[in-house]
């Protein structure tokens, strides 16, 4: 049947799709479809908006006061990194640092920024100009373009394209790393979703890497702290752009 | 008639944005974002991980992810508690995903006191207060849904769960879970059509 010409079922997997039960092929395929038609492409932001609203309804809860100060200590330490990273090419603002101030119990949450990446809606595309600082195109291992990384200075944000046909089996996830001479790999996040994917970075962490690489991982990535575990998928230099 | 905070959040939004403010200023904006917005955002996070100390984590992630990006709300043509809302549940699931990516060889451990504690969303009257517009509809339409079947449906959202994922978090026969989010995708579509 073809989802173009039945408006009906086009509603219902968009409404799948945004409640994202719409799994697998089916969710690849509708997304194929979607990336041609700008009627469904809308029908699914539709949902995707009217969904999002679920988050508004939820019971309201007091978190500890602990949670503000925590809070506090790392707008200190970011404006310290800052600091310093501004002075000269002082050490890269590492960004686990709230658990300085770490309550008992859990464990490291080290890779929350560097794993940042704002996987919600499309609604949230970053639009004020960017300072593309870094761009790096990633290759296969038979030097087909794979993916496109470009690495915006004004909003911490690095952008990573799909070129390429590759898709990772749902059970697994791509993670991207950089690659600094001499050191371990260091995570950038896991790369979620579709075609266009945002994860947070600060310019820090991506200062003298000269080359970045995706692995594939086990769905939500490699485990903290532990480097690639899967096969390096693509990789390539990542050059700064002035 | 705007019986929501949003024009005060906005404001607080870009107030500390703004980097040709004092950093004080900025950080007060933030303050008084925090202390207006939450309680909220704690349910949500809370509602997501299940697990008190984990949902602290997440909000803390989260608002520090406001004070980093907070210059690109306005793009986003979202209500405020809408795109809180998703950076607090992009968080969440995120923090699962490390979880269970960590701890592989567990399933994702709500806690279960605190699940049974935790009321369902939709099926309490609504706090109008910060509401957004599509909020009030897609709490009206959730209401009329049955409570084992909004909860399907919203946990499916919250925590991105998969048929199979809900079946077993839920303890649930597969069969039922599909029933249930077919039927309640069905009847979402013929309520919030309504409203649109």
């Amino acid at each position: 049947m073809n989802l173009l010409h039945s408006p009906e079922l086009a509603d219902r997997l968009a409404a799948a799709y945004a409640l994202g039960t719409l799994r697998g092929g089916a969710r690849r395929r509708f997304e194929a479809l979607a990336r041609q038609s700008p009627t469904l492409r809308a029908t699914a932001l539709v949902w995707q908006e009217r969904l999002a609203a679920m988050t508004e309804l939820q019971t309201q809860e007091a978190p500890s006061a602990n949670v503000w100060k925590r809070i506090e200590i790392a707008l200190r330490r970011d404006a310290e990194a800052r600091a310093t990273k501004d002075g000269r090419s002082g050490p890269p603002a590492r960004v686990g640092f709230w658990r300085a101030a770490a309550l008992a119990g859990g464990f490291a949450t080290v890779a929350a920024f560097t794993l940042a990446a704002y996987t919600g809606s499309q609604l949230t595309e970053v639009s004020a100009a960017p300072q593309i600082r870094y761009v790096a195109m990633l290759h296969d291992d038979r030097s087909a373009p794979a993916m496109l990384v470009t690495f915006d200075a004004r909003h911490g944000t690095l952008t990573l394209k799909r070129l390429g046909p590759f898709r990772e089996p749902s059970d697994q996830s791509l993670q991207l790393w950089a690659l600094p001479p001499g050191a371990a790999p260091q995570s950038l996040g896991v790369v979620q979703g579709g075609t266009v994917v945002h994860l947070t970075a600060a310019e820090g962490q991506l200062r003298q890497v000269p080359a970045l690489a995706i692995s594939l991982e086990p769905r939500g990535g490699a485990p903290v702290g532990s480097g690639p575990t899967g096969p390096v998928l693509f990789k390539g230099a990542f050059v700064p752009t002035t | 008639m705007d019986p929501s905070n949003d024009p005060q959040l906005i404001a607080l939004l870009d107030r500390l944005a703004n980097p040709s403010l004092p950093l004080r200023t900025r950080e007060q904006a933030f303050r008084t974002l925090y202390e207006l917005t939450a309680r909220k955002l704690y349910g949500l996070a809370l509602r997501v991980v299940g697990n008190r100390d984990w949902a602290e984590d997440v909000l803390q992630e989260a608002y520090l992810q406001v004070w980093r990006t907070a210059d690109s709300y306005r793009s986003t043509l979202s209500p405020p508690m809408a795109w809180l809302g998703l950076i607090v549940r992009s968080r969440a699931l995120d923090f699962l995903r490390r979880r269970a990516s960590e701890r592989a060889d567990r399933t994702v451990e709500i806690d279960g006191e605190l699940e049974d504690s935790l009321p369902g969303d939709a099926a309490n009257p609504m706090d109008t207060q910060q509401a957004s517009e599509a909020a009030w509809a897609l709490h009206e339409c959730l209401r009329k849904l049955e409570a084992r079947q909004r909860e399907v449906v919203s946990l499916a959202y919250l925590r991105d769960l998969s048929h199979g994922e809900l079946a077993a978090q839920l303890k649930l026969p597969l069969g039922t879970v599909k029933t249930w989010i077919r039927r309640g995708i069905d009847q979402l579509r013929g309520c919030m059509g309504r409203f649109a």
